[in-house]
């Protein structure tokens, strides 16, 4: 018998040295004589411990971490192979607070297992959900995501169940599970590690949707940056079909993007997968009646996806039971930007954002203070420490002029210019708009050049009101949420930060 | 009663004789023929294929054409 | 005068079942259901602000200035993307609405140049009208940002030019170009600000695969795409609506004139055969109606040897009628004859046939329908009973699966090319049958499902082989064939077609068609639901013409595909009169309505109307007639508006007939070929100049207004009154609606046509009569004009046109977009520009046996003739298959055609000719005669 010791495989880890901590470890155990499979399992989701090596010994799981190939001989010679002692030794990382406090439903088994072990899925769980399903109908399953409470995880929040409903209606022969993996938000990391980490669990939640809606072929949208999560996923499908599970009435391959954020946005994302330029489709029609090449299509985010296997394994109510308000379940936020533990943090609706930045992401790494956060990614408002009591929930982000998008939270520490921030938001606009709409795709250029003049203190209170116009004109002329959230972010840093952008005479201005 | 005539009147009878011989048996093809030509002939090119009917001068022309153009003379 | 505005409602017409009834603005109305928010408001008057909305391309919502307040609904949706509901209650004008779409146009205009004084556009210019609409007084953004005001025009195509400082991004030209056009020729390069139009991939217009119809630029609401026409003079005034006089698809256009100037010709929206789309054609290749080699003096000369004299219209009539007189004196009443135009008037063509009957006094007359379509006449009307299609073009929108045929429409009939397009991007299935790769096999998001790439001259083995696998397999309708068709011929046809020589596989050696793509396809057909088959000159130019229109309605009855819309027996004509100029009587054999001559009682109609004796028995048809003057027997001829020397086949046979004849009268805009060996030639008038009708392929008759005088005195029938006249025939019609009157009052078919009627219902497909006063889009509905269906037997004969060692190709013809027939109008435009000379397709395989290379000249020899041309190598064609087309008279493609002809109508068989090519080097010798004597042949003496 080996001995297993664990290895991220995935980006952020690979990133920081993991293969060559694997290497090394290879390396030490043939030197000691030692049989040692080393797993690449993905990354438990706190990266500031990477590369975190976990050791399975007889009294469980030891982790260390993080550890660099330097560390390696010294940790070898510490006996890390029976878990030995050493200041890099975290013992049972389950125990770590950071992982202590979230509440794992989608992520139960990332960190913890072969991603690409299909035995390792059973054995943890996976394929429950699905067996479950197709013991049902399929308007039995589309009941039970309803009433989960699942909304999409995408950023938009629109009850999953619902969606579904209406493609299960919708007349046939032909329909489509899209899983939009095109991760774009500045900030979040989540749809990665899930497909990395666990990605039969994408593959089980698409055929689950599959078999929902009747559905014969699923493509999994994943964006260019992401190499690993490509081949990931590609692997999970050839496995899962030569198990048989899939390619049975369902199939489904994975398409690349080609880098532009707004194929993010499912109607661009739907014209990008049939070969054309990634613009912006009006709506209606609905993906769900006329989607992927004209068919009744599901659209779903990677975490709403990856949410269904749990609700039919251990049914609606442990889902629905968690959570806050209208906002049920788990929700996994990724914790970026300048914070002392930055991560996924899956947990139940309803922690505060004080909570979150202050106490779970240990505030600022840097040590300043932290001055403002946004949450949702680039469309996001900025938020002051005195919003800091509103709870993670959809509709208590909307009630304060902010969102929670795909659950990206960014810290910024005191030196953070938001003028800037807020011209970056039109020049990020700018650089990505499709080009499709008047609002966007003119109003992001000119409102970099307003805000250049009003930081250039140019009729600053004139200004003032033309960003302000312009803003309302793109926030509710634009065709998506390109243009119509870019306001966000601009609106909330002057709301909050008007300091920035000029100083004493703007606030003198602006009374 | 020019080279033109026995090139051009004889063919076109022996391709109009031969689409009505498709068509049914020797009588229906004869009659066939005949009605076609009278249709769509001018005179002229009737009393021309006659003229090379009579003057011997219409060897290839076929059976079936031969008693239609007799039949209309 | 005035100008003629079209209302656009901003989305396309919805067909719907149900009604839909919603407030707008505090006023209720009924709308089909899945109308726009946007159009059912201009139903009630009221015009929402809009830039990229137009009803011709589906809603795309992008310039949000539509946007409405629904009430119960969050935001401000696009009126134009938003479909109507019951009971929705909308608010096209509120504060909010004000603001955002200022707030749009304010956008809009901070990236425009503000040269509307000088802009081209001006005055018809939606941006221009929206910064009103919505009461725009300032750009605060300034205009010194980001812009795009010094990007280069592309002024690379000659009839429309590319301002991209001007582009405001709505895509409404990429738009049509997908939706109306079906080229794809057009995108947007870039995102975001950086966006623009770009023809492929940044190529210039003329360079890309733009095919020039102009839906662009007749989609743009700017001066980005505009006609450089408009460019240079500014916009027009006034307009009329007219009928293209090219193709046999008889598009309507909005002729935009400034004074006598024409300035554009918009395609029409209403137009029922066009519904508002256009070629490059018809939309711009109009400049010959004023180029410099028009002849407008008439001139007459005693020898085809002397230079024209140039002569008053009097002395040119009185000369004319005391030729004819003279011959008819010295040679015969029946040694004169003339020719109607296919290009001409109902009116005019009728007139002409009126004058050979009445006032020469024999039924000497044919058209040039003789060597195109002749053999549908005869084919349709002996198995259905009618000389004519079956079907309207809109009923291609019905059709499941389509049969091409020995056509090419995406270059003959382009517009109606872009709705089978339209209809294939939206699934219904195609089968091609034509020995050359055309476009429609396979190109952008078009994709035959079976190409049976058959042999030239093998129709009839091809779709007697289709029968039998429709019959053998058990896929006849039966139903349909029981009740609807002659029974006795079906079972006998059916046991024809069964025999096991007819058979794909027994069939293939002659055919070259697999077995098994033939059987597919012919299930296909019989299967897939409404079946509709189109076809061209492929099927009627061979010695088995008519017996190939006989086989293809053998196939529509057996299988059902008769008689609904969405199915039929179309033939694309190739004139934009042909079905017109047969409709009134051109043919030798027949009277207007297609009455034989024989026929008592409509002879005695004629005699009684016309008040003269009228012969029982047929005249000559063209052919016939060249033999005769060959053979010293036929003397004189009137052309009106015909080549017959380079549109006819066997151009030396065709030289020799007209040298032999002692007045050939020429009536037409230029001196063409044919004028090479007139004696009288008659200045004609051009559609512009006329007033009358066309009659189109799918027996549309539509109005052709004037809109300038004819730059020659006369419009074309006045020219055959004064003859007519000349020749103690009198004829007093004070206007062309009076010659339809009587058109209408001695032909059953036309019964109920009146040009006010027309003007009324626009266009009128006969027949119209009490029994149908509106017209007929979908022939035999009920029964068959004929009583029951007629199958006929199609046995195989194959043509007596073989290769052999010294001629081992087949050639075959056809047509190319940009050029027009033998070229007379086309090649007076800038329309040369993209094709300047016929060329020769080979395949690489045959070019190379013969070390031939692409773009060098090679010998084209047949029995009949040589020539010499360029050649393009290309697998368009299969090995053993050559292929060109008969634009340019330097080419005379037809000296290398040869006399075969259909057996029943003498439809010459242009489309197989056994030839040899081999490495030339320039023209041959018999080019550089004829170019020479053509020179002189024009030779115009001074005036004194």
């Amino acid at each position: 018998m080996s001995l297993r010791v664990f290895v991220p495989g995935d980006m952020a880890a690979v990133a920081v040295g993991a293969d060559r901590v694997a290497t090394a470890l290879a390396t030490a155990a043939r030197a000691a004589g030692i049989d040692l499979e080393v797993v690449r399992n993905g990354s438990r989701g706190l990266f500031t411990l990477e590369t975190l090596v976990e050791v399975d010994t007889p009294q469980g799981r030891i982790g260390y971490g993080p550890v660099d190939a330097a560390d390696v001989p010294g940790l070898v010679a510490a006996g890390l192979f029976e878990g030995g002692p050493h200041p890099l030794r975290l013992g049972d990382v389950a125990a770590l607070p950071f992982f202590a406090r979230q509440t794992r439903l989608t992520f139960a088994r990332a960190g913890l297992t072969d991603p690409l072990s299909l035995p390792d899925y059973r054995t943890h769980g996976g394929l429950k959900g699905l067996e479950a399903a197709l013991a049902l109908t399929p308007a039995e399953v589309v009941a039970r995501v309803k009433a989960s409470g699942l909304r999409g995880r995408g950023g938009a929040g629109f009850p999953t169940g619902i969606k579904w409903e209406t493609v299960l209606a919708a007349a046939g022969p032909h329909k489509y599970i899209v899983c939009n993996a095109d991760e774009g938000d500045s900030g979040t990391f989540a749809d990665r590690l899930l497909m990395e980490a666990d990605p039969f669990l994408l593959v089980e939640g698409m055929a689950i949707a599959a078999h929902a809606v009747g559905a014969d072929q699923g493509y999994v949208y994943i964006r260019s940056e992401y190499p690993f999560a490509i081949a990931q996923m590609q692997a999970a499908i050839d496995l899962a079909r030569a198990d048989g599970w899939l390619g049975r009435g369902f199939d489904m391959e994975v398409r690349v993007g080609a880098g532009a954020y707004v194929c993010g946005e499912e109607t661009a994302l739907l014209e990008s997968l049939e070969g054309r330029r990634g613009q912006v489709r009006a709506k209606p029609p609905l993906p769900a009646h006329r989607g992927l090449f004209g068919r009744p299509t599901v659209i779903n985010n990677v975490l709403s996806l990856a949410a269904v296997p749990f609700i039919l394994a251990e049914g609606a109510d442990a889902y629905q039971d968690y959570g806050f308000g209208r906002s049920r379940g788990t929700m996994p936020i990724q914790l970026a930007g300048d914070v002392v533990n930055g991560g996924v943090f899956e947990a139940p609706f309803g922690l505060t954002l004080g909570e979150l930045v202050d106490d779970i992401a240990g505030g600022c790494a840097s040590g300043r203070p932290v001055r403002a956060v946004q949450v949702g990614g680039p469309l996001g408002a900025y938020f002051p420490r005195r919003l800091f009591d509103t709870p993670f929930d959809y509709e208590a982000f909307t009630a304060r002029g902010g969102l929670i998008g795909h659950g990206g939270v960014v810290v910024f520490n005191d030196t953070v210019d938001l003028a800037q921030q807020a011209r970056f938001a039109m020049e990020f606009c700018a650089a990505e708009s499709c080009g499709k709409c008047t609002p966007c795709r003119i109003g992001s250029t000119r409102g970099v050049e307003v805000i250049d003049r009003i930081v250039a203190g140019e009729a600053r209170a004139a200004n003032i009101a033309v960003l302000e116009d312009l803003c309302d004109t793109m926030k509710l002329g634009s065709l998506c949420a390109l243009g119509g959230f870019t306001p966000y972010p601009v609106m909330s840093a002057l709301d909050h930060f008007l300091e920035d952008f000029g100083g004493a005479d703007v606030r003198r201005a602006a009374e | 009663m020019s080279a033109v005539h026995a090139t051009s009147v004889v063919p076109m009878a022996n391709q109009i004789a031969t689409f009505f011989v498709s068509q049914g048996d020797h009588a229906a093809a004869v009659a066939g023929t005949a009605d076609h030509i009278k249709a769509f002939w001018a005179p002229v090119m009737r009393r021309e294929l006659l003229a090379l009917v009579d003057a011997g001068m219409a060897d290839g022309l076929s059976d079936v054409a031969r008693e239609a153009i007799l039949r209309l003379r | 005068m005035s100008f003629i505005q079209e209302t656009d409602y901003g989305t396309p017409a919805v067909l719907a079942d149900k009604t839909v009834t919603l407030t707008i603005d505090g006023v209720q109305v009924s709308v089909p259901e899945g109308t726009s928010v946007m159009r059912a408001a201009k139903e009630l008057g009221t015009t929402i602000p809009k830039l990229c909305a137009t009803d011709s391309v589906a809603a795309f919502g992008s310039c949000r200035l539509c946007l409405v307040e629904i009430e119960g609904r969050a935001g401000t949706p696009a009126s134009c993307t938003t479909p109507v509901a019951e009971g929705m209650v909308v608010a096209t004008q509120t504060p909010k609405l004000a603001k955002l779409r200022k707030g749009v146009m304010e956008l809009y205009i901070s990236d425009h140049p503000l040269d509307c004084l000088t802009c081209a556009a001006n005055g018809d210019c939606e941006l221009q009208d929206m910064a009103g609409a919505v009461g725009l007084r300032e750009v605060r953004y300034g205009y010194e940002g980001a812009n795009h005001l010094t990007a280069e025009k592309d002024a690379s195509n000659p009839y429309f030019t590319y301002d991209a400082s001007k582009c405001i991004v709505c895509s409404r030209c990429v738009r049509a170009c997908e939706e109306v056009q079906g080229t794809f020729a057009l995108t947007i390069s870039g995102r975001g600000f950086e966006s623009r139009v770009s023809p492929g991939q940044s190529e210039a217009f003329m360079t890309s695969e733009c095919v020039s119809c102009g839906a662009c630029v007749q989609a743009c609401p700017t001066a980005t795409l505009t006609e450089t026409r408009v460019i240079e003079i500014g916009q027009p005034e006034h307009s009329a609506i007219t009928t293209c006089a090219y193709c046999g698809v008889g598009c309507t256009f909005k002729a935009e004139m400034r004074g006598e100037e024409l300035v554009r010709m918009v395609p029409w929206k209403d137009g029922k055969a066009n519904r508002g789309h256009s070629c490059v054609k018809g939309r711009f290749a109009w400049g010959y109606a004023t180029h410099r080699e028009r002849v407008t003096e008439p001139m007459i000369r005693s020898s085809i040897d002397e230079p024209w004299k140039v002569v008053s219209w009097d002395e040119a009539i009185a000369h004319t009628a005391s030729e004819f007189r003279r011959i008819q004196a010295r040679y015969g009443r029946d040694s004169i004859g003339g020719i109607t135009s296919s290009r001409c008037t109902n009116e005019e063509t009728y007139l002409v046939q009126k004058l050979v009957r009445a006032a020469f006094g024999n039924h000497n007359v044919d058209t040039c329908a003789r060597v195109c379509h002749s053999p549908t006449g005869y084919g349709l009307k002996t198995t259905f009973g009618t000389s004519a299609g079956t079907q309207d073009f809109d009923s291609v929108a019905h059709t499941d699966v389509m049969v091409v045929i020995g056509a090419n429409p995406t270059d003959a009939h382009p517009v109606f090319a872009s709705r089978m397009k339209k209809r294939l991007r939206e699934g219904a299935r195609l089968i091609v049958i034509d020995p050359r790769r055309i476009d429609l096999v396979r190109s952008t998001h078009v994709e035959a499902d079976h190409h049976l790439a058959l042999r030239p001259g093998t129709n009839v083995a091809v779709l007697t082989a289709m029968a039998h696998v429709i019959v053998t397999e058990g896929l006849v309708d039966e139903t349909y064939v029981r009740e609807r068709c002659d029974l006795q011929a079906y079972a006998h046809w059916a046991e024809f077609v069964a025999l096991p020589q007819h058979s794909p596989e027994a069939t293939e050696a002659v055919t070259g068609v697999p077995a098994a793509e033939l059987r597919a396809a012919a299930r296909l057909y019989a299967t897939g639901g409404n079946g509709a088959i189109y076809y061209g000159l492929g099927v009627t130019e061979h010695s088995q013409g008519s017996t190939t229109v006989m086989a293809i309605a053998n196939l529509a009855m057996a299988t059902g595909n008769i008689g609904r819309p969405g199915v039929g027996v179309n033939p694309l004509r190739g004139q934009n009169n042909v079905q017109g100029a047969c409709d009134m009587g051109s043919f030798p054999h027949e009277f207007s309505g297609y009455r034989h001559v024989s026929e008592d009682e409509t002879r005695h109609l004629f005699e009684q109307a016309w008040g003269v004796a009228l012969g029982a028995e047929p005249g000559l048809r063209i052919p016939n007639m060249l033999d005769e003057a060959v053979a010293g027997a036929f003397k004189g001829i009137y052309i009106q508006g015909e080549d017959i020397l380079q549109s006819d086949p066997n151009t030396k046979h065709v030289a020799a007939g007209l040298a032999a004849m002692e007045c050939v009268v020429v009536q037409d805009l230029f001196l063409n070929e044919t004028a090479n060996y007139a004696h009288v030639f008659l200045p004609g008038s051009t559609f512009l100049e006329k007033v009358g009708t066309f009659t189109n392929a799918e027996r549309r008759i539509q109005r052709v207004r004037r809109v300038m005088r004819p730059r020659n005195g006369y419009a074309d029938w006045e020219i055959t009154q004064r003859l007519s006249n000349a020749l103690g025939y009198p004829m007093d019609y004070a206007h062309p609606s009076q010659i339809m009157d009587e058109i209408a009052r001695l032909t059953p078919t036309f019964a109920g046509v009146s040009f006010d009627k027309l003007d009324a219902l626009g266009s009128i497909q006969w027949p119209c009569n009490d029994a149908a006063p509106e017209g007929t889009p979908v022939m035999h509905i009920d029964h068959f004009v004929r009583g029951k269906g007629q199958f006929i037997l199609t046995e195989y004969v194959p043509t007596e046109e073989k290769v052999g060692p010294r001629y081992p190709l087949l050639l075959t013809t056809g047509r190319i977009l940009s050029q027009y027939n033998v070229g007379a109008q086309t090649r007076r435009t800038e329309n040369s520009r993209w094709h300047e000379e016929d060329v020769l397709e080979i395949h690489p395989h045959d070019a190379e046996e013969r070390g031939v290379r692409d773009g060098e000249w090679v010998r084209l020899k047949s029995r009949s003739g040589e020539t010499a041309l360029r050649a393009k190598t290309t697998d368009r064609v299969a090995p053993g298959v050559v292929y060109t087309t008969f634009h340019h008279p330097l080419t005379q493609a037809n000296v290398i055609t040869t006399d075969y002809s259909d057996w029943a109508t003498n439809c010459p068989e242009y489309k197989v000719t056994a030839v040899q090519v081999s490495r030339g080097n320039g023209p041959v010798e018999w080019q550089v005669e004829y170019s020479a004597q053509a020179r002189k042949s024009r030779r115009i003496e001074a005036a004194e």
